[in-house]
């Protein structure tokens, strides 16, 4: 899988690339609108992450290139302005998800995650892993071909550490994933753990493998 | 409080009272001079006629006595007497009050005499000239009476000139304090002041264009830099974010470093609370939202209270309704959902576990309430950073943008204390 980082920070450009290349991400650079436009030109990518703010021109405008070169690489909005209307722009000219700064990075490795997939074609929309299938379009989840009942939360929860597997996923975190804007306004993070708990318990009713681990006593990770 | 004019008018109204009031006495010694002056000079002319004319009608000793005695009881106001030479001393003129003999009024009469010594047939005699004058008081009260007159028709005159002048003068400075009166600075709509021919009122219209001007631009400046900082700060925020994810997921973290990374965490993320919210409060400042759109408010209650269900049953707190259907109001979607958010959080943050929260909503106000031990400082609760609990955790702006909200869109946030209930609402 290819992702371009388009980001004039290094530092953020970096930190992002080591934690996705962990997974079998190969991340590649562009620091300004053209080094960006030479490579999307060139190469074809899986993911592209844009921030909208680059030094020499808006990302805006290189989205509407792409279209202009009919590219059909999955494009992520990063960018630091939390306007609506650079939101609904970004996604009516063609972006696939938004993410405001700062985000935490298993935040985007997810929506990198389910972006990829709803690129691809219908059959690799289908997640499997040994007992464990998720129908990502449907949102079923079966295990040993027995469809297991998910809220809407837990099936969200799922997807997020599929996104992040085997990577340690804080409490504070899924804390933040789960409850948005709200996570710090309230600052019991018991739910996440009520969560968890009931997505854990469904699973292993069903027959699964427990694949969800805890780490550091409050941490998460899911092996696979 | 009184009018400029009527202040000056005052003034010159006792001014002049006392200028006219001074003009009285010396009026009258004036006329009074003038009077015995020109009196005496008639006085003069009698006697010396009287002289002339006795001595033409060469008359005998006895018959000269006998018209003396006829004289002096026909001719009024004049006398003649026999001088001797012991007694004879130079002309004098005297001024005598006493009843008029013939008059049948008892007033007192003032007369201005004169005595001559003339010679009748080289005899002397004193010829005493009595003329009526004008008594001081009627004098005075005639100036009086007039000074008064004069006095009225002055005051008149500056009441209607201060009329006339007031109109026509203050009005570029009429103008002036109107549009002073409908300057907002939020607008940032700078004045433009109408010329005034008028040194001073030019000289105002500018010193207070050029402070309105570098107000608007401090105010322009101050929430550009909000703006900016915030802006600013996200990225550096995202790179602290992102290492923290980074160091995480190295093998050798221990149980100590995790629990530091997520109290780190926690931090960082009420730091990007509360930059997100000054941004929000910038934005709102700065009239980004359209709020003339018509909001379903009571779809909105019921969507934000369905989204914060988790939190409310983790607390095991009841939520007590009395919504009313079909509510609209006309504001931004957004900055609404908000607003019934940071009331509904707040008051679920507040709540011991176990307790009750009421929320009621008509057509006209909306309003959250929940337990509490003692009352708020009202005050305090709509400014930014003015926490009032020991609970540290908020970014201690969800109220003030409550309070901006409801400023751009003109309701009235308020708070009560009642039955040991924090009552928060907002009238529409």
């Amino acid at each position: 899988m290819k992702i371009l980082i388009i980001e004039d920070e290094e530092e953020l450009a970096k930190s992002i690339a080591e934690y996705l290349s962990e997974e079998s991400y190969l991340c590649e650079f562009a620091a300004n609108y053209d080094q960006a436009l030479d490579k999307i030109e060139l190469y074809h990518y899986d993911c592209i992450l844009l921030d909208i703010m680059l030094p020499d021109g808006n990302g805006i405008n290189l989205l509407k290139a792409m279209k202009k070169l009919d590219k059909q690489d999955g494009v992520i909005i990063i960018s630091a302005k939390n306007a609506l209307e650079d939101k609904i722009t970004g996604l009516q000219i063609g972006a696939d998800d938004y993410l405001t700064k700062p985000f935490h990075l298993s935040e985007l490795a997810a929506r990198i995650y389910s972006v990829i997939r709803r690129k691809q074609f219908s059959n690799a929309n289908i997640v499997i892993q040994n007992e464990l299938q998720i129908n990502l379009p449907a949102k079923t989840v079966s295990v040993n071909d027995s469809v297991i009942a998910l809220t809407r939360k837990e099936f969200d929860l799922l997807i997020y550490f599929i996104g992040n597997k085997n990577r340690v996923i804080s409490k504070s975190t899924l804390a933040e994933h789960l409850s948005g804007d709200f996570a710090d306004m309230l600052d019991n993070h018991d739910f996440v753990y009520a969560h968890v708990k009931n997505l854990k318990k469904k699973l292993n009713e069903a027959g699964c493998d427990n694949y969800l681990k805890t780490v550091y006593g409050t941490g998460y990770k899911w092996e696979g | 409080m009184k009018k400029l004019l009527n202040k000056t008018l005052r003034t010159f109204a006792v001014y002049s009272l006392i200028v006219l009031a001074a003009s009285v006495p010396a009026y009258y010694y004036l006329v009074d001079g003038i009077w015995l002056s020109e009196l005496d000079e008639n006085n003069e002319i009698i006697a010396g006629r009287t002289e002339i004319g006795l001595n033409r009608l060469n008359l005998s000793d006895t018959m000269l006595a006998e018209s003396i005695i006829l004289w002096n009881k026909i001719q009024p106001g004049t006398s003649l007497r026999k001088a001797s030479a012991i007694t004879a001393y130079p002309d004098s003129t005297y001024t005598v009050l006493r009843q008029n003999p013939y008059a049948t009024h008892k007033d007192i009469d003032r007369f201005r005499g004169l005595v001559r010594l003339i010679h009748i047939n080289n005899t002397p005699y004193y010829l005493t000239v009595e003329t009526n004058v004008e008594e001081t008081e009627e004098t005075v009260a005639a100036i009086a009476i007039v000074t008064l007159l004069f006095f009225l028709i002055l005051v008149m005159g500056f009441l209607l000139l201060n009329r006339r002048l007031s109109a026509r003068l203050w009005k570029p400075f009429r103008g002036t304090l109107s549009k002073l009166k409908t300057f907002n600075l939020n607008n940032q709509m700078p004045i433009v002041f109408d010329k005034s021919d008028t040194l001073e009122f030019e000289e105002l219209n500018r010193a207070l264009s050029k402070l309105l001007d570098h107000n608007i631009s401090v105010y322009k400046t101050q929430k550009e830099f909000t703006e900016n900082a915030s802006h600013e700060l996200q990225t550096p925020l995202a790179i602290i974010k992102n290492k923290l994810d980074v160091l995480l997921q190295k093998e050798t973290v221990t149980d100590r470093q995790y629990q530091i990374i997520e109290e780190i965490n926690r931090a960082l993320t009420r730091i990007t609370r509360i930059n997100k919210n000054l941004l929000l409060l910038a934005k709102i400042e700065n009239h980004q939202f359209d709020s003339s759109e018509l909001t379903r408010f009571d779809t909105l209650l019921l969507q934000c209270m369905d989204g914060l269900q988790e939190h409310v049953k983790e607390k095991n707190i009841n939520i007590g309704t009395d919504i009313q259907p079909g509510v609209e109001v006309k504001g931004n979607s957004g900055l609404t959902e908000v607003l019934i958010n940071n009331f509904l959080i707040n008051a679920i943050r507040h709540s011991p576990p176990g307790d009750a929260i009421v929320v009621k909503l008509s057509n006209s106000v909306f309003e959250v309430a929940n337990p509490g031990k003692q009352e708020l400082h009202p005050d305090a609760l709509f400014t930014r950073f003015s926490r009032l609990s020991a609970n540290n955790s908020g970014s201690g702006l969800g109220l003030s943008i409550v309070g901006e909200i409801c400023r751009v869109h003109n309701w009235k946030a308020a708070y009560s204390f009642e039955n040991n209930r924090h009552i928060f609402s907002v009238a529409f």
